[in-house]
This record gives structure tokens, sequence and C-alpha cells, in this order.
């Protein structure tokens, strides 16, 4: 176990080393005549296309933040402190609606707000009359909207339980004071809920930061790039060789700005967790009684979900049936056929279905087994400086994704080509998707050993069972529900995954969303909305499955 | 100065239906020190939170001083903050992002007209100074300890003169020693500022120290009001005299009158014939039991008269020090009865003993 976890850990290590390694070395590595250099750091900053996409990234985060927590705060209010009644549809919409990739919406408002043919923008322009379409979605704002969307469920689910954890005696102590609701909520509610909607809000901007499927969707094609989108157009561009030590340079930059925001999240959620008065009583939390105002709440839910998957999936469906994007009319109608779906790259989809499956299976299995190890060496062994371990599990939540799909193409590349050839296969991806996932691993494999008493497994010591039967006869039953809950979570992701496949698939290791992506970037709009149609319809049994067994462990249900 | 009347509450939680007041009536004058004892699910917190305003009752009234503030049949509602109340509650619910000037000047700019300043400080601070706080006002409040936390949500709910002063558990989570000292500090405060208080508890010391009326609630009704005094010396029935302290219970056989006002009358039990006074809800007619308190058993010295009513004889099981006083386990005729002397009188374990169980003292009840 203790092996287990230090071959992974010097593997993450080795991702962040190498990018920063050669984000100071000069020409091509592998070369002899290697020297260190600042040169690719003054080379970044004084591109002022850096500048330009640092602030495009900010613009888009910082949008995407606003419109999530613009549908996600209310939406968790009205679910923990109202008599709304839909609770728990909501809460298994706002985890379904995580899963939807965000490729898959951002395609349908390209349809939908696209400058020629967004189906919005001819209807606007007929209606009004005007020359010139409206909106445009092929902007920074166009794309904050589009993922803050996609984030809204994650505000939902941060913010929900920061109303949760409130004591609600510190409200009526203020009713009691002679405060009345706006006054009671402007100076004991929302102050008090505001660490944790600043921790969530750090969090969440964080993912923007990063984000690549929106930004490359819709940004790609009129050349707006956010940094991940950017590092993409680095490490792979069309017209010249690849310049590794700028996108190292970069990656060490972006690796800066978010350590800076992971400390700053742990100072806010540090400072949430004392204002989260836990007393032995179990409280009746204060329901607020909606009454007349429970319709507009119902529209607000509505709008949420009409906007961030009915619209845009419909788009998606529309386009894919047609020969060219249009909008509807008679003639639309009458052309509308499988066409598309018949003329897909049948083979290609295959590999990449077959190897996106075997990726399914094997991500989550390895990502527990390695986060399993973590937890118990951290929470379990007596092994000096097994804190570290805690410490590296959490690197690949704070480092985003894609700087460790650099390192691991840097490192295949550059150090492991010849001893261990693993590039361009799904061995890569199986091992970069397994680091990306570990922090979630660890979060779920921590919390549920936290809460077996280690007396459990004394007892069962001293009962006579050697380790392993500790192990397998009293941790492993007690660890199966968290274990199979995650392992669902993580294999639905899994199917999701953009970011990471991008950047290390060739040929053979292609997986499906990357197929889309080709498709996409090649101009077949119509095969490419084709082919997100079936990936969703494949989604929807894993969906299922996943929503049974999250309502029958009651995670879901409030 | 707190009227309800006929009070009902149903909490719904899914489809279960769980009464918590069947019909609480109450009365508490200008004044006065009132207190709510019973045991958690008695409908005494949901009463309270009631009168605050937290909960909306189903069926009744309440008037807190001569306003209506809830009545089912008029509809007439006063929310909460517009009850002119202080309530401490059991946790304090101490805000912990404010200071703890400022988590008792919070009432205070909720006043109308709002206090100047200057105002708002001096009346802060001589609350705080009134609860030996006045030295912490700058404090964050989360860095005081359980005892001073305590007395700021006093501070907080006493600071802007409230009618009515609510006090929910609100020692509940002291140690011992804290709540023997605010037990009689409270109920100080409460007199010196005359202000009426109702309290909720579940600790039968607190109730029979602090208050000037005892309301003994269960199954969300109040089945006895009284002094402190009239609460444990005349318990109503079977029920008050065995939640508000210990109590000796001799099953009844027969009953019979001794006396024409029906105040004594003669039981007869296992121990033979005890003579009684007769409770309140007394009935000759349904089946009855005799209550005595271990400390009201006498002890007979050796060479004392036994000649009078209710002298018995036992054979000592157990002796139990508890410090300033001995519990002494006795049987009589196969009884097991307990009473409490002083240490410097206590038996030796094994020995005959004479008791003796005043009239006065012995109270024949309904079971």
């Amino acid at each position: 176990m203790f092996a287990t976890v230090v071959v992974v850990s010097v593997v993450i290590l080795a991702h962040l080393g190498i990018v920063f390694w050669l984000s100071v070395t000069d020409g091509s590595p592998g070369i002899s005549s290697l020297t260190y250099t600042w040169n690719n750091f003054l080379e970044v900053f004084g591109d002022r296309r850096t500048f330009s996409v640092l602030l495009n990234t900010f613009g888009f985060a910082a949008l995407s933040l606003v419109v999530a927590i613009a549908f996600g705060i209310p939406a968790a209010w009205l679910v923990e402190r109202t008599d709304f009644p839909g609770k728990t549809i909501l809460f298994t919409l706002m985890t379904i609606g995580l899963l939807i990739p965000g490729f898959a919406a951002a395609m349908g408002w390209l349809f939908l707000l696209h400058p020629r043919i967004g189906l919005a923008n001819i209807w606007l322009m007929k209606w009004f009359g005007l020359h010139e379409a409206p909106l445009n979605i092929m902007t920074i704002a166009g794309m904050g909207w589009v993922q803050g969307l996609n984030l809204a469920p994650l505000a939902f689910i941060m913010t929900a339980a920061v109303f949760r954890s409130m004591d609600p005696s510190l409200e009526e102590a203020a009713h009691t004071s002679r405060a009345d609701f706006w006054s009671t909520m402007r100076r004991v509610t929302l102050p008090l809920a505001w660490p944790g909607i600043l921790a969530a809000s750090i969090y969440i901007f964080t993912i923007g930061f990063a984000a690549f499927d929106v930004p490359a969707i819709i940004g790609w094609g009129s050349r707006i790039f956010t940094f991940s989108t950017y590092l993409y157009l680095l490490a792979s561009p069309q017209d010249s060789l690849p310049r590794y030590g700028l996108v190292a340079a970069l990656s060490t930059v972006i690796v800066a700005l978010a350590a800076l925001l992971s400390w700053w999240y742990g100072a806010m959620q540090q400072r949430a967790r004392q204002y989260a008065v836990v007393t032995g009583k179990a409280y009746r939390p204060r329901i607020l009684k909606l009454k007349k105002a429970l319709i507009p709440a119902w529209g607000f839910i509505g709008l949420y979900f009409v906007l961030s998957k009915l619209l845009p999936i419909s788009l998606l469906a529309w386009s894919s049936l047609l020969p060219f994007f249009q909008i509807p009319s008679a003639r639309a109608f009458s052309v509308m056929s499988i066409a598309h779906y018949v003329a897909l790259p049948w083979d290609l989809v295959l590999t990449g279905a077959t190897n996106t499956a075997v990726l399914m299976f094997l991500t989550p299995t390895a990502t527990l087994i390695v986060s399993l190890a973590f937890s118990w060496v951290v929470l379990r062994s007596r092994v000096p400086g097994r804190q570290a371990f805690d410490l590296i599990a959490f690197l690949p939540h704070a480092v985003p994704n894609i700087v460790f799909g650099v390192g691991a193409l840097l490192i295949t590349l550059f150090v492991l080509q010849k001893a261990i050839p693993i590039y361009g296969t799904i061995w890569l991806l199986l091992a970069v998707f397994t680091i990306a996932r570990l922090s979630y691993g660890t979060r779920m494999t921590n919390s549920a050993l936290i809460q077996i008493h280690s007396e459990l497994e004394e007892s069962a010591q001293i009962s006579g069972a050697s380790n392993w039967e500790v192990f397998g006869r009293v941790l492993l039953p007690l660890l199966t529900p968290t274990l199979l809950y995650a392992w669902l979570w993580i294999a639905l992701l899994t199917l999701r995954e953009l970011t990471l496949a991008v950047f290390l698939s060739t040929g053979n290791n292609i997986t499906l969303p990357v197929v889309i992506w080709g498709l996409w970037l090649g101009g077949g709009l119509g095969q490419a909305s084709a082919l997100a149609m079936v990936m969703l319809a494949f989604m929807i049994p894993a969906i299922v499955v996943y929503w049974i067994f999250a309502r029958r462990m009651g995670l879901i249900a409030t | 100065m707190i009227k309800v009347d006929n009070l009902w509450l149903t909490y719904h939680s899914g489809k279960e239906r769980v009464p918590a007041a069947r019909g609480v009536t109450l009365d508490v004058k200008q004044g006065q020190f009132v207190t709510l004892l019973g045991p958690s699910g008695c409908g005494k917190t949901t009463t309270l939170r009631c009168i605050a305003g937290l909960e909306q009752p189903d069926e009744g009234a309440i008037t807190i001083g001569d306003e209506l503030v809830f009545s089912a049949a008029s509809g007439a509602w006063v929310p909460p903050f517009r009850r002119n109340i202080g309530m401490v509650f059991q946790s304090y619910a101490i805000w912990p992002h404010m200071s703890v000037f400022d988590n008792v000047a919070f009432p205070l700019l909720h006043l109308k007209p709002r206090p100047k300043k200057a105002q708002i400080q001096e009346r802060v601070l001589r609350v705080l100074d009134l609860v030996q706080l006045g030295n912490y006002a700058n404090r964050p409040a989360p860095h005081l300890s359980g005892g001073q936390q305590q007395r700021l949500a006093l501070a907080r709910a006493l600071v802007a003169e409230p009618r009515v002063l609510l006090l929910d558990e609100p020692l509940s989570n002291l140690d011992a020693k804290l709540r023997d000292e605010m037990r009689i500090e409270i109920r100080d405060l409460a007199k010196r500022l005359n202000v009426t208080t109702l309290l909720v508890t579940h600790e039968q010391i607190e109730a029979l120290t602090m208050s000037d009326v005892v309301a003994v609630m269960k199954d969300g009704l109040i089945v006895q009001a009284g002094t402190p005094t009239e609460i444990y010396s005349r318990p109503k029935d079977l029920y008050v005299a065995q939640f508000v302290g210990r109590t000796n219970l001799i099953q009844a056989r027969r009953t019979s009158l001794e006396s024409a006002d029906k105040i004594r009358v003669s039981v007869e039990t296992d121990l033979g014939a005890v003579i009684c006074t007769a409770s309140a809800s007394y009935d000759i007619r349904l089946p009855t039991t005799v209550a005595i308190r271990p400390e009201d058993i006498e002890m007979l010295d050796s060479g004392e008269d036994g000649s009078s009513d209710n002298v018995f004889e036992g054979r000592v099981e157990k002796v139990v020090f508890l410090g300033e006083s001995v519990d002494c386990f006795f049987q009589v005729q196969n009884i097991p009865l307990v009473l409490k002397v002083h240490p410097a009188r206590a038996p030796a374990s094994g020995v005959n003993i004479r008791v003796r169980f005043p009239v006065a003292r012995c109270l024949a009840m309904p079971v």
C-alpha cells in the first residue's frame, strides 16, 4: 500500500516537475546542449497575446461565476429554507446536470446564438427588422454565459450545504431581537453564509478559469482563446513545431495563479467552518412559507433547466437531423433525415467508444484503489510525514487538469518514450485520468475512513484477524457503499472528459469526446451533433443506475 | 402579562402528525417568574416558541401585555420582531460574526425611532455591566467562554427593555457549578428589573429554585401550576409527584374516609393502615397510591414514643452516603422504601428501625 502511494506521489510530482524544469530550459529537451534560461518566461510576458489571453480567461471565469451564482444560490436557498415542494427532484436534476458534457451545451448554444446561423438571431432580425445579429455567443460574454449555466449546479450544491449547516436559532434570535425578514437577511443570514459562499465562489472561479470544453467549442472558430485553449494551440500548432518551453512557462504561471486561488479557498473554508455552529440539538430549520411566491419560484427553476439543458440539447438534436443548419420551416422538416447518423465515421467512432468504455471501467477502479491507499496511509498508518501525501493528493484539485495534461505529454515524449513507450496508448490516458480524479477519490475515501472508528479494526485484530483479513472483512464491507457511489461518479466524469483526452489522444487511443471534437473542428457540425446525441443517449442508462444508487444511499434525497 | 388560551399545535413531518401542544392555557402576571417544567417532548418549548412568534399555532389565542399577538379565531398575527420580547436560546445563538458590543446593540438598532449612537453606546455598556461583561465589549463573540456567552445572550435579550423575557433551557449547556451560580443570578436580575419571565426547563431544581410559579407539563398539556412549595409538597397526581423530586410509592388496596371534610383518609396497604392527606384530584372510588418523600419519613430514636399514627418497623438493607445526607434503603413487610437522614444519624445496614409517616406529608392520590 505504502509503495503504491509513494509511486503515485512521485508520478504526480514528476508531472509538475517536468513542467517547471522545461519552463527554465532552452531548446528542445533530449538534446545534450540544454541550457538554463529565463527566456521562455521573458517571451511569454513579452507577448501581448499572453495578456489578452489572461484577460479573456479572467473575464470568462468571472462571468461564468456570476451566472452560476445567480442561478445556484437562489435555488439552494429555495431548497434549504423554504417549503418549496420539489426538493428531491431539484437535487436529482442538479446533480445529473453536472454530468451533461459541457461541450454538448456549448454546441447547442452556438446553434442558438451564432451571429450568422443562430436561430434566435435570425428570428430576432426578422421580427425587429435588424440588419445585424443582436446577440453573439462567440464572445467572452457568450462563453461565460454558457459555462456559468454548466456550473450553476455546483454553486447550488455547495451553497445548499452552507445554508444547511447554519444554526437556525441564529436567525430566530434576530427575529426576537426586533429584526424583520430583510434586516435578518442582511445582518445575520448573508454575513454568516458569506465565507461559505465566497469559498464556493473561489472554487467555481477556479474551475471556470481552467475550463476547456466551452471555450474550445465556442471560441476556437473565432480565435478567442482562454488560457487552456491557448495552451492547446501552443502545444499543437497547425503550421509550426510546438514550442514546449513556452507551453511549460505558461503552465507554470497558471500553476502559480491556481496556487494563490487554492490558498484563498482554504482560508475561506476555515472561516466558514468556524461559523457553522454545531449543536447537539436536532433542529427543525426555519422554513419560510412561499405561498404566492411558489409560482415565480417554479418559474425560476424551470427557466434554468430550459436554458441550461432543454434548449441546447433540443438544438443539438435539431442540427443532427438536418443536412445543414437552418431555422425550422416546412422545407427544413421535409429534408430532415438521419443521414448524419449513418454517415458518421463509424470505425473511428467504434474505436473511440471502445476506448471510452475501457477507460470508464478502469479509471474509477484505479482511482479508488489508489485513493484508498492514500487515505489509509494518511489516516491509519504511523509513517512519519504522512500528511505530505494528503497534500500531494490535493494537487490535482489545486492545479488545473490541463497542466497535468501538459506534464503527461512532456514526460511521455521526452523522458519515458524509450523506456516505456506508452505515448498514444490508452494506458497514458488511464494514468492521467486517474491522477486527475485522485483529489475527488481521496476526499471520498478520507471521509468514509474517518467515520469508521479505528477501534473496529483493532478489535478485529485482537480477535485474531491478520491485516489482510481486517481489510477484507471489516474495512471493505463498511466502505463498499461509498466506493460504489464514487466509482459511478468517476465513471460518468470519465465518459465526458475532453480536456485531458484532447491533449493526449493520437489515433489509437482516441476517445468518444475527442472524436466529436475532431468532427466539430473539421466543420462537420451536423455529424458532431449526431455523435453528441448518440453519446447523450448512451449516458442515460448510466445516469439511471447512478440515480437509483444515489437515492438508495440517501445522497440525493435531502 | 402573558395570556395563553387553549393553544394547539401539531407538527407535520412528512405524513406523520406530531401533536406538540394540545390545549395549553397559561396566565403569567406582570413581574412574575414562571417556569414550564416537563420531560422532552411535553410541549414546553413549543409553547414558548409560540409565545415568541417563532411557531404559528393551529388553535387558540396569545396575548402579551394588552396586545393580542395571535388568535386563530380572528386571524390576528404579530410577527416575532414586533412582539417586544427578549429571548435566550438554548444554544445562546450568539452571532459569531459580530463583537460582544454589536451582538447586544442589535436589538437597539431595530427600535423605532432608532436611538442615537451615544444612547446605544450607553445602554449597551450599562446592560453589559449588569451581566458583568463590561470589560469584554470589543471582543469577538466566539472568543467567550460558555458562561460568558450565556450572560451575553441574556444581555442581548434584556437591552431593549422588553415586556417579556423568554428563556429556552438557558442553563443546559453549562457545567454544574456554573449552573448553580447562574440560577440565582438570572432570578435576581429578572426580579431587579421587574421583567415578566417565562423559563422552559426539564430540570426540576431550576424550576423549584427560580420560579414564582411552576407549571408542570405532560403530553402537550399543563398538568399542575402552583408555587414551587405547592408543586413539591402537594403534587396533584402521581406524574407530578414522580417528576418533581423523589418519592416512595405504596400501592393501596382499599380506602375509607377518616374525616368528614374528605381531607384525612385511611388507606389499607401491605404495610397496614396508613392515614393520609388526600390530594386535590383525589377520588375515593379510584385505585389509590400513597406517596411520601424520603426526607419526610421520620426515623424514631429507640426511646421515642411510637404510639401515634403511621409508625412502622422495618429493616435497613443498604446505606448510601451522599455527603450532606444519607439515603437509607429499608423494607417494611417486603416493601422497599427509602428515607433521607443527616449522616450523623445514619443507621448501620441490617439493623431494625422504627419510622413514622407524618400524616400531613403522606399523600393519597389516584394512580
